[in-house]
């Protein structure tokens, strides 16, 4: 087996973060080479460094073929990197031939050569076993059948390296299997792939070799064979707890949020209880199903069955509305397309969810920035004046407006998804810092988070899930990185 | 692993003063073209008389041809400020004006009545285009044109393809308010009926609905950002039929004053109302997309575009010269304010371009100390 790619010493800077850190990597023909780590490990910026997206700082070095090489996005396509991303690309009502060969039709004096980019998408979805019609409409393929497509794409544009980010996320079994199987067929080809997945079974049935990042650096690279899963998740674990937010714990009270056998968007039978002062932790790996619970407590997705009950009353939560109602608050994990209004200021934005409980017909654009300005003040928030517009803020006080909004329905139950998404460490610690004074004020927080020092150092309790469902619950001494990510990853036949 | 910041947005944007007034940019178009035609005016005749343009028996004229189709404009910008976009109102303003002079003519059923007839039934045709697109995910484009079509459909059917004439029982809605009262330059009567007082009055609910209430708000939540707006516990789909269910009845009454004026029920009394209030409300200042814009704009648009016919006329230029110069004014007015930000984000770029070309000339010569400032340059505009 022959290298094809290397990587030697290469780091990625943006403003305030190191995401990569001196990584050092190689490809083999005919291998497959596993990239594992946590959420934030650097597994997307390093694909996004080998796609050409993202240029690494300078320093590094990059070997393709013997060469030394600079990539970018159109130079790493015409080496043969083909990266098929976790989201399919696809032209949903072209059929499989066409979306192979979009951008790279087979044309002869100018007409398509329908017959010739037929039989070459015929034999190569022959060449990988799948029984997909070539006439068929992408719309009408599943999930794992269009990802199939994605690869015989990259293979019939002669590619060298394909590197497949989570390619089986929400798949069910039978499909993942499929999948396995083409990867391996790839790789006999001489095509190196990068495989990168969360789910550790899915490593040892179809990786050759497995490099581990933690924090932006390579703590091991392995065998499959000589690995155990044990040392594997050992690996990816590994923080100094020491460097962690230390917050300050507060008396529980009474339970005032209990979810009883929820199903309902994606998750399934769920029950959890929720005490006055207490942040139970939500953990587990992207796609599991965390933040649709949240959309279904909280009205936003219908709830197939099951209940909750709120200070021991049954609750119907029809619509977010009747959930800001019954004192609920929800955090959303992407602020700016779903917690914000972008053109409006500050003002408009804090008075917004409040809507949904007050009586009055009439607003009056000088209460509203006063109130602003209230939040302002209490969040700290860096901004010229509440009739700043939210669009020109940073992250960091953009979250801090979304806070401000909520505080200002006066609720009870805060869910909080995803709450230092992309926010500089100062905003971090003013975060959590009034996260505690809600709990403080007798509030109770959900806390949905991919981000493990985040879980570990904020939450009472901690709930992991797997697939949709709770694999398992946390608390006191047991909340630690390798008992949390032992159960988010957990073995598919479970 | 998640993606930082981008910093280019949080850095301190100079707005333009046309983007922080967001009406001034039309206005001032507005302005330059009303000047326009007033010098024209003065020069042709030397100076010797004053211009007919913006004498007030001319400026009560406009007000009248404009009353009508800024009454649908108001609710016009509702619908679009919302997200929305109504094609039918042209015909719907047709059937209701038919339906009224059959109510008053044929059916006997008192004027009264028969206002309710019309307006009642635009009211309710347009609650069932917007409870169609509050509850499907079709777009409003589509619904409305296929609305335009059925209405058309329903007024040939009630009139047999035929105009209905009335005996001027809405003469009361032409009256003039105004007494006897002369303009004061040319001597001539000034005529202000009762339906440009309603219009000016509804303008002014309009506008303080849209800026003073709870609803208002909400329509701009909407249009600004519907998921979110839902996740605010604003109730997306009823606030979107209500803003067809007010678009009704402005239809029905704007119909109503466009009839009294005409004394003719007929399919042809509405037609363009659409091209002309959506191109009133554009010149305003509202994005198609929804979330901007607001009264005080829309009624600039439409004056601008009432008075661009009327100075053509004043300026004895042909009527197919008046339809050019409309739609190039309304081409002019709507890309001004996009020229104009293309502008000052030009300028911006210029701005950083020269500082980046003195931190690197600055690093060149000082080497490390250099690098430092770039960086906290970065944690300056993060704020």
């Amino acid at each position: 087996m022959d290298e094809i790619l290397r990587l030697s010493h290469v780091s990625k800077t943006f403003p305030g973060v190191r995401a990569l850190n001196d990584i050092s990597f190689d490809l083999k023909r005919g291998e497959v080479h596993c990239l594992c780590g946590e959420n934030g490990a650097g597994k997307s910026t390093l694909i996004k460094i080998l796609s050409g997206a993202y240029q690494p700082d300078e320093g590094g070095q990059i070997v393709f073929n013997g060469k030394e090489a600079s990539l970018n996005p159109r130079s790493a396509l015409r080496m043969g990197i083909h990266t098929i991303y976790q989201e399919h690309i696809v032209f949903n009502d072209l059929d499989v031939t066409e979306n192979i060969f979009a951008g790279s039709e087979i044309v002869r004096n100018g007409l398509m050569q329908r017959k010739e980019m037929r039989r070459q998408t015929e034999n190569v979805l022959k060449y990988l076993k799948s029984d997909i019609p070539p006439a068929a409409r992408m719309r009408n393929l599943t999930s794992g059948q269009q990802k199939i497509v994605e690869i015989a794409k990259a293979l019939i544009s002669r590619s060298n390296v394909i590197i497949l980010d989570e390619p089986t996320a929400s798949f069910s079994s039978n499909e993942i299997e499929t999948v396995l199987d083409v990867v391996r067929r790839v790789k006999q080809e001489g095509v190196g792939v990068i495989y990168i997945s969360h789910h550790l079974d899915e490593v040892f049935a179809v990786g050759d070799r497995a490099t581990v990042l933690r924090d932006g650096r390579v703590v091991g690279a392995y065998a499959v064979k000589d690995l155990s899963k044990t040392a594997l998740i050992k690996d990816m674990v590994g923080r100094d707890p020491s460097t962690f937010y230390k917050r300050e714990r507060v008396k529980t009270g009474e339970v005032v949020l209990e979810v009883k056998n929820v199903s309902g968007n994606g998750a399934r039978n769920v029950s959890f209880e929720l005490r006055r002062g207490e942040i139970l932790g939500v953990a587990g790996m992207v796609g599991s199903g965390r933040s649709e619970l949240m959309e279904a407590l909280f009205g936003a997705a219908p709830l197939v069955y099951g209940e909750i009950a709120i200070n021991g009353r049954s609750i119907k939560q029809s619509s977010p509305k009747s959930a800001i109602r019954n004192k609920m608050c929800f955090i959303t994990e992407d602020r700016q397309s779903t917690g914000l209004f972008l053109p409006k200021t500050i003002a408009e934005n804090v008075a917004m969810a409040n809507m949904a409980t007050t009586r009055a017909i009439l607003v009056r654009p000088s209460d509203e920035v006063s109130t602003a300005e209230k939040f302002i003040k209490l969040l700290n928030i860096k901004a010229p004046s509440a009739r700043a517009r939210v669009v020109n803020l940073s992250g960091g006080n953009q979250q801090k407006v979304v806070l401000g909004k909520w505080f200002n329905t006066g609720g009870e139950i805060y869910i909080f998804d995803e709450p230092s998404h992309g926010i500089d460490v100062g905003a971090k610690q003013e975060i959590y810092k009034t996260m505690v004074d809600l709990l403080k004020a007798g509030k109770a927080i959900v806390m949905v988070s991919s981000d493990m020092p985040e879980v570990i150092s904020m939450s009472d309790r901690v709930i992991v899930f797997r697939r949709g469902e709770i694999a398992g619950e946390l608390a006191g001494d047991a909340i630690t990185e390798e008992n949390i990510l032992t159960l988010s990853i957990g073995d598919r036949e479970q | 692993m998640s993606t930082p910041d981008s910093r280019g947005s949080a850095l301190p944007a100079k707005e333009s003063l046309f983007k922080r007034h967001e009406n001034l940019t039309v206005l001032s178009i507005f302005l330059g073209f009303v000047v326009v035609v007033v010098l024209i005016q003065l020069i042709s005749t030397g100076g010797s008389r004053f211009p007919t343009f913006i004498s007030p028996v001319n400026i009560v004229n406009i007000l009248q041809q404009v009353a009508v189709p800024g009454t649908v404009a108001i609710s016009m910008t509702m619908v679009m400020v919302s997200g929305g976009i109504d094609l039918s109102v042209g015909m719907l303003a047709s059937l209701v004006s038919i339906i009224v002079a059959l109510g008053v003519s044929q059916w006997r059923l008192g004027v009264w009545p028969s206002i309710g007839l019309g307006v009642g039934s635009a009211v309710v045709l347009e609650t069932v285009l917007g409870l169609i697109i509050s509850r499907t995910r079709i777009e409003p484009f589509i619904i409305t044109l296929g609305g335009m079509i059925s209405f058309q459909g329903i007024a040939l059917l009630l009139c047999n393809s035929r105009e209905v004439v009335m005996q001027g029982e809405l003469n009361f809605l032409t009256a003039n308010l105004a007494g006897g009262a002369r303009d004061p330059v040319t001597g001539l009567i000034l005529r202000i009926p009762p339906y440009v007082v309603s219009f000016f009055v509804i303008a002014l609910i309009g506008g303080l609905v849209l800026a003073y209430t709870r609803y208002g708000r909400r329509i701009y939540a909407v249009g600004t950002n519907p998921r979110a707006a839902f996740l605010a516990g604003i109730d997306v789909r009823n606030m979107r039929l209500s803003v067809y269910m007010i678009q009704g009845l402005l239809v029905g009454i704007g119909a109503t004053m466009l009839l009294a004026r005409i004394n003719t029920g007929i399919i042809t009394l509405g037609q363009g109302l659409e091209i002309d209030t959506i191109a009133m409300v554009v010149i305003g200042g509202t994005a198609l997309s929804g979330g901007k814009g607001n009264i005080v704009g829309t009624l600039i648009g439409v004056f601008f575009l009432g008075s661009i016919a009327n100075a053509m006329n004043l300026l004895r230029l042909p009527s197919e010269v008046q339809f050019l110069a409309k739609g190039v004014i309304v081409i002019v007015a709507v890309s001004a304010g996009d020229i104009s930000s293309q502008i000052s984000d030009f300028r911006t770029l210029r701005r950083e371009r020269m500082r980046a070309h003195d931190l690197a000339i600055a690093a060149k010569k000082g080497g490390k100390q250099a690098q430092g400032a770039v960086q906290a340059d970065f944690q300056d505009s993060s704020v």
